[in-house]
C-alpha cells in the first residue's frame, strides 16, 4: 500500500511527460505517447544551461560544506573546549532558521556586495542547509574513532595531516557519502533561495520547472519532463551509493 | 600502517566495534600536540561562513520594531507596536494553532509510517532490497513540484485520483478545497514527500543493531512486540530522535506545500505562521508587521530543538551504555 | 560589530530614499520637469558619451552601445517582446538583458528588486493594480516628461491611438480613493484583458440554450449544464483561490454592474462599501453561482484551472478573461478548440450598462534606473504601432492596445475565427475600465475579500455578517495608509 502511495505520483509524472498537451486532460492511461515534451525541453540550450547551473551550485555547496564541515566536526568531536556544546547546537540551529526570515535582509546585502544572482551567493546561502547536517553526522563518526589510534600513528612518526587523511578519512567515508548525498538532495531541490537570490544569470532547474506554467496554459507535459530530467542525477547518485546511504547514517548517529 | 595494529583500511567498519568499545574520548587526557586555540581555529571557517548568513537575524529584529514597508519611501521606529498588534490579533492565535496541528500530524504520521515501513524493509528478501532503493525517490522531488503533481492528480474535474474515487462511488472528496479536508490534504503531501527521510534514518538504525541480543530474545521466546519494545526501540532511539528533530523543526516552518495547494485557504483554514508572514511581507508588503511572526516561530523552534537535543544526548548515552 | 556592518548597509538606502523623497516634494507634482536623477547623461559605464537629454532631434540610435536590464513575467506578451529583441537591438544599438519569471513568483521577485533601489531592472512588466503600490513608494518613474519631450519620443508614436480606457488605467494622481485616469502616467500598456463570458457552443447547443444575457440566466443555464460532458464536467468556471486574483475577473465585472462600489470617500477618509446592500446581494448571487454551477473544488481555481477546464471540455462556460477564448480556442491548443465563443458579461441589474473590469499588462520604468533614456526607447518600441501590430498579427498579443490595430484587416481576419470575439470587444470597450478604487492597500484588501468569499461559498459564514466583518477589517487596514 505504501509503495503504491509513494510511487504512483512518480509514475504518473513520468507518464504525463510523454503526453501531448492536447491529450493531458481527456486521457488517462491510453494515449499516444510522444517525445515532444523532451524535444521542446532540449530544443534550445536553455534547459541544459539551468541543469548545469544546478549541478555547479549544488556540487559547489556540498563540497564547500565538506571542506569546512569535516574539520569542524572533527574539532567538535575531538577537543574539549569552552562552549563546545553550544557551538555544536548553534550549527544545527542554522538548519531551522525560517527561510523567509533570512531571505529579505540577505537580498539587500547581496545586492550591495554584488553576490546577488551569482553562483557563489547561492553556494554560500546553501551552507545553511548542507553544513549543519554534515557536521552533525560526521561529529558522531569522529567520536567513534578512538583517539588512541591517532595517537599511536603520531608516535609512529606520521604527521598530523597524514593521520587525518590516511586514518580518519577512510573511517568517516561512509558517513560523509551519506550526509553529502542527503545534503545534495536538499540543496538541489531548494526553491526559495534559488528563486529570490538569483534568477537571471543563475537559474536552477527547480525554479526553471515552473517556467512551463505559462500564462496561456500550463504545459504539464513539459513540466513533468523537466522535473523527470532534474531528478535523474539524484536518482543515479542514490542508486550508486545506496549501500552507503543507510549504512553511512547508522554508524555515526547511533554510537556515542 | 600495520605497525599500529589496525586492520586493512579498505574494510573501514571492521574495527568500529573496537573503537566504540574503547572508553570515551573525554576521559583521555588531551593529546599533547593539540593546543588550546586549535579547535577554534579549525572551527573558524565553518563559523565565518554561517555567521555571515546570521547578519540577517539581527537586521530582522531591528526591522520588526519599525514600520518598514515596501509601499513607502521611508520608515520610522515604532517600538513594540508590531508585536502587540500581533499578540492581540485573534488570527495570530489561530495561525499558531494551525502551525502546531500541521507539525503534529505530519511529523506523527511520518514517524509511525517511517518506523513501520523500515521494519518491513529490514529483511533480506529481494523485494525489500528493491523497495529500499526506490522508496526514497519522493524525497528527490522538490516540495513545490510535488504539490503541483498532487494538485493535478486530485483536481475534481480532470485529476486521475478524482476519477478513480468517482469510479468507486466517492464523489464529494474535495481535498484542499473543503475546509474539512484541507488539513488532511496538505499533511498527506508532506507525508508523501518526507516519509522516505524517516525511513532512511530508521533503517540506518535497524541495520546497525547487534545480532546477539535478538538471538537470545528469540531463544527466550519473547513476542515480537516485546522484543521491539524492550530491545529495538531503545537501541534505535537516538536515530529516531534525530529524525523527529529534523521533521518537527522543518514541518513547523513548512511553507511551500500549503502555499502551492491552497494559499492558506479556504477562508483562513490553513493560515499557519509562515503563510501569515508571507502574506504580510509579500502580498501586503509590510515587512515590519511580518517579521514578528517569523521571529516568534524561530524562537519557539530554537527552544524546542534545544530540549530535544538534550534529550537526544541522554538517549544516546543510554543506547551506547546498554 | 557584525550588526553595525549590517546597519551601515541600511543607512545609504534610507538616505537615498529620503533624497528622492525630498526631490519629489520640491518639484511639487509638476510633471513637466524631470527629476534630477532622470537625466540619463550621468549614466556611468556607457561606452559612448550620451548627449544631454534636452534638445536634439529624436534618434533611435542616440543610446547605441548602452545596456538595459528588463524583467518580464512569463506571458505571451513577454514572448512577443523576446521574439523581437534582435530587431530592437539592431535599431537602437542597445543591448537588452532580460529575465523571465513565472507569474506565481514574479511580483515577489519584482518587489524585492525594486526595493533594492539600485537601478536593476531598468524596465519591468507590471499590472496596473501594482502601480498603486509602486508609485507612492517612488519605485517608478512618471512618464509624461518623456512622452512630451520631442527629443525623446518618436513623432510617429501617437499616444492617442491607444484606447483611452486602457491608457487611463495607468494614470493616477496618488491620492487614495481618487479614480484612475487623472494625474501622472506611470506605465505604458502592452495588452489588456476584459472580463467577459466565454462559452462552449457544443455545451449550449446540447441543451438548446443561447449564451446567457443576465446573471440569473447564467446561474440557471450553468446549473443545467452540470455533467454536460460526462463526469466532472460542470457549468461555469470562475477563479476561487485565496488571492486578489479571485476578485478582479468575473466577480468584479458583476460587482460593478450591480451598482455596488468598493470604496467611497467620506469626510476625506476612505470607507469600505462592501457592507452595502448591493455588495452583499451580488456576493450572495456569486456564491450561489459557484455553489450551483461552479467547480466543486472552486477554492483551488486559479486562472490556469479555469482556462484549462474550458479547453478540456469540463467547463461549459467561464466568466473570466476574454483571451481564454483564444488561448484555448486556437487550433490544436486544446480539446475544445473551435467550439469556444465569447459574449458580453451577463447583466446583473436592469438599466446598468454592460461593462467589464479590465486587467492591463504594462511596462514601467524603475525610478532608480541609471539609463532612463535608453529604457524609454525600449518602452516606446514595444508599445509602438509597429510592434503592437506585429504582436497582434504574428504573435499572441490578442488584445492589442491600439485602435489602429483593431482596424487592421489582417488582425480582423485573424480574430474572426473566434466567434463573438470582435463583437464582444466592441460591445464592452467603451465601458471597460478598472472598476476598483485605487489605493495602496489594494492587495491587502482584495486578498481579505477573497478569503471572505471563500468562507461564504464553503458555508463557513453567512454573506451578510461576513461582508460586514470584512468591511470593518478593511476600514481598519486602510486607516493605516500613511499620508505622504
Amino acid at each position: 500500500m505504501y509503495a503504491l502511495f509513494a510511487l504512483f505520483p512518480l509514475f504518473w509524472m513520468l507518464l504525463i511527460s510523454f503526453k501531448h498537451d492536447r491529450e493531458m486532460f481527456n486521457t488517462i492511461f491510453v494515449f499516444h505517447p510522444t517525445l515532444e515534451n523532451y524535444r521542446v525541453l532540449f530544443s534550445t540550450g536553455e534547459y541544459i544551461g539551468y541543469f548545469m547551473n544546478n549541478v555547479f551550485v549544488s556540487v559547489g555547496a556540498v563540497l564547500l560544506s565538506l571542506v569546512v564541515g569535516v574539520p569542524a566536526a572533527y574539532a567538535l568531536a575531538r577537543f574539549d573546549f569552552k562552549g563546545k556544546e553550544d557551538l555544536a547546537f548553534t550549527f544545527l540551529s542554522f538548519r531551522f532558521a525560517p527561510e523567509m526570515l533570512v531571505i529579505l535582509p540577505l537580498f539587500l546585502i547581496y545586492q550591495r556586495i554584488g553576490l546577488y544572482d551569482t553562483a557563489f551567493g547561492l553556494i554560500w546561502v546553501f551552507q545553511l542547509i548542507s553544513l549543519p547536517f554534515i557536521i552533525w553526522i560526521l561529529r558522531g563518526y569522529f567520536e567513534d574513532i578512538s583517539p588512541e589510534i591517532e595517537h599511536a600513528a603520531r608516535v609512529d612518526g606520521y604527521s598530523w595531516w597524514r593521520v587525518f587523511l590516511k586514518i580518519n578519512m577512510p573511517l568517516i567515508k561512509p558517513g560523509m557519502v551519506a550526509a553529502a548525498l542527503l545534503s545534495f538532495i536538499f540543496v538541489w531541490n531548494n526553491f526559495t533561495f534559488a528563486l529570490l537570490l538569483a534568477g537571471q544569470d543563475v537559474v536552477t532547474t527547480t525554479v526553471a520547472s515552473l517556467k512551463y506554467i505559462s500564462s496561456d496554459t500550463v504545459h504539464y507535459g513539459q513540466m513533468a519532463a523537466a522535473v523527470t530530467i532534474s531528478a535523474l542525477p539524484e536518482v543515479i547518485l542514490a542508486l550508486l551509493i545506496q549501500k552507503h546511504l543507510v549504512r553511512g547514517l547508522s554508524m555515526g548517529a547511533v554510537k556515542g | 600502517m600495520s605497525s599500529i595494529g589496525r586492520p586493512d583500511p579498505s574494510v573501514p567498519f571492521a574495527d568500529l566495534a573496537n573503537a566504540s568499545a574503547t572508553p570515551n574520548s573525554d576521559k583521555i587526557p588531551p593529546i599533547p600536540f593539540m593546543r588550546k586555540a586549535r579547535p577554534y581555529l579549525i572551527l573558524a571557517p565553518a563559523l565565518l561562513l554561517t555567521i555571515g548568513i546570521l547578519i540577517p537575524f539581527f537586521i530582522s529584529i531591528y526591522y520588526s520594531l519599525t514600520n518598514y514597508s515596501f509601499k513607502y519611501k521611508d520608515y520610522s521606529f515604532v517600538g513594540l507596536e508590531n508585536w502587540t498588534q500581533m499578540l492581540t490579533d485573534p488570527l495570530f492565535w489561530h495561525s499558531v494553532w494551525v502551525t502546531l496541528q500541521y507539525a503534529f500530524f505530519s511529523t506523527g504520521v511520518e514517524m509511525l509510517l517511517g518506523i513501520g515501513i523500515a521494519l518491513m524493509l529490514n529483511q533480506d528478501t529481494r523485494l525489500s532490497k528493491a523497495l529500499r532503493m526506490v522508496l526514497i525517490f519522493p524525497l528527490m522531488i522538490a516540495p513545490v513540484i510535488a504539490t503541483l503533481i498532487w494538485q493535478l492528480m486530485t483536481n475534481n474535474s480532470v485529476g486521475v485520483i478524482a476519477y478513480a474515487l468517482r469510479s468507486i462511488g466517492i464523489d464529494n472528496f474535495l481535498w484542499g478545497a473543503d475546509p474539512k479536508t484541507a488539513m488532511f490534504s496538505v499533511v498527506l503531501i508532506d507525508v508523501w514527500v518526507n516519509t522516505p527521510f524517516v525511513i532512511v534514518l530508521v533503517l540506518a538504525g535497524l541495520r546497525s543493531l547487534p545480532k546477539a541480543p535478538f538471538e537470545s530474545a528469540m531463544v527466550d521466546g519473547g513476542s515480537a512486540w516485546f522484543t521491539f519494545k524492550t530491545l529495538t526501540l531503545p537501541m534505535i532511539k537516538p536515530l529516531l530522535l534525530i529524525a523527529l528533530l529534523f521533521r518537527i523543526m522543518i514541518s513547523l516552518q513548512e511553507f511551500s506545500i500549503i502555499f502551492a495547494l491552497t494559499r492558506g485557504g479556504p477562508g483562513d483554514t490553513l493560515m499557519s505562521l509562515p503563510l501569515t508572514a508571507y502574506n504580510e511581507a509579500f502580498t501586503y508588503k509590510e515587512l515590519g508587521t511580518a517579521l514578528p511572526y517569523m521571529l516568534i516561530l524561530w524562537v519557539f523552534i530554537y527552544i524546542l530543538s534545544y530540549y530535544l537535543i538534550r534529550y537526544w544526548s541522554r538517549a544516546q548515552k543510554n543506547a551506547s551504555g546498554s | 560589530m557584525k550588526k553595525s556592518r549590517a546597519m551601515k548597509s541600511i543607512i545609504p538606502l534610507v538616505v537615498t530614499a529620503l533624497l528622492v523623497f525630498l526631490s519629489a516634494c520640491s518639484s511639487g507634482g509638476q510633471s513637466s520637469s524631470p527629476s534630477p536623477s532622470a537625466s540619463g547623461g550621468a549614466s556611468p559605464g556607457a561606452s559612448s558619451p550620451q548627449p544631454a537629454s534636452d534638445g536634439g532631434a529624436f534618434d533611435w540610435k542616440k543610446h547605441s552601445g548602452g545596456q538595459i536590464n528588463v524583467m518580464l513575467n512569463q506571458h505571451p506578451y513577454a514572448e512577443a517582446i523576446i521574439a523581437r529583441l534582435p530587431q530592437f537591438e539592431e535599431l537602437t544599438g542597445i543591448k537588452v538583458n532580460y529575465s523571465i519569471t513565472p507569474e506565481e513568483n514574479y511580483f515577489d521577485k519584482l518587489t524585492t528588486a525594486l526595493n533594492a533601489r539600485n537601478g536593476n531592472p531598468d524596465v519591468f512588466m507590471t499590472g496596473s493594480y501594482q502601480l498603486w503600490e509602486y508609485a507612492p513608494a517612488d519605485y517608478i518613474q512618471e512618464l509624461d516628461s518623456f512622452l512630451n519631450d520631442p527629443s525623446k519620443t518618436d513623432s510617429g508614436y501617437d499616444i492617442n491611438d491607444i484606447f483611452k480606457g486602457i491608457l487611463d488605467g495607468d494614470r493616477w494622481d496618488l491620492v487614495p480613493g481618487h479614480a484612475v485616469g487623472t494625474g501622472s502616467l506611470w506605465a505604458l500598456p502592452l495588452g489588456f484583458e476584459s472580463n467577459v463570458l466565454i462559452y462552449n457552443k457544443r455545451a449550449l447547443e446540447s441543451i438548446g440554450a443561447q449564451p446567457p444575457k443576465t446573471f440569473d440566466e447564467l446561474i440557471e443555464i450553468g446549473e443545467k449544464l452540470n455533467g454536460w460532458n460526462g463526469e466532472g464536467s460542470y457549468g461555469v468556471a470562475v477563479r476561487g483561490t485565496r488571492s486578489w486574483a479571485t476578485i478582479h475577473p468575473g466577480y468584479m465585472s458583476a460587482f460593478s454592474m450591480s451598482g455596488a462600489k468598493d470604496f467611497e470617500i467620506q469626510d476625506g477618509k476612505l470607507v469600505s462599501k462592501l457592507d452595502s446592500p448591493e455588495a452583499i446581494e451580488i456576493t450572495k448571487k456569486f456564491a450561489e453561482l459557484v455553489k450551483r454551477a461552479g467547480p466543486k473544488d472552486w477554492t483551488n481555481y486559479t486562472w490556469y484551472q479555469a482556462s484549462s477546464d474550458l479547453g478540456a471540455g469540463k467547463a461549459a462556460m467561464a466568466f473570466d478573461a476574454d483571451i481564454f477564448a483564444i488561448f484555448q480556442g486556437s487550433e490544436g491548443a486544446s480539446q475544445e478548440a473551435g467550439n469556444l465563443g465569447t459574449a458580453p458579461p451577463p447583466i446583473v441589474k436592469e438599466g446598468q450598462p454592460v461593462g467589464a473590469n479590465e486587467w492591463i499588462w504594462s511596462i514601467a520604468m524603475n525610478q532608480s534606473s541609471k539609463k532612463k533614456d535608453a529604457a524609454w526607447l525600449f518602452m516606446q518600441y514595444f508599445t509602438g504601432k509597429e510592434h503592437t501590430l506585429w504582436g497582434a498579427t504574428q504573435a499572441k498579443v490578442f488584445n492589442p492596445i491600439r485602435q489602429s490595430v483593431w482596424e487592421d484587416p489582417d488582425f480582423l481576419a485573424r480574430i474572426s475565427k473566434f466567434p463573438g470575439y470582435y463583437q464582444t470587444f466592441r460591445a464592452v470597450i467603451d465601458n471597460t475600465s478598472i472598476k476598483f478604487t485605487p489605493q495602496p492597500e489594494f492587495f491587502n484588501t482584495t486578498t481579505e475579500w477573497a478569503a471572505a468569499l471563500q468562507d461564504i461559498v464553503t458555508g463557513q459564514a453567512d454573506a451578510e455578517s461576513r461582508m460586514k466583518q470584512l468591511a470593518k477589517d478593511i476600514n481598519e487596514r486602510v486607516s493605516r495608509i500613511r499620508v505622504q
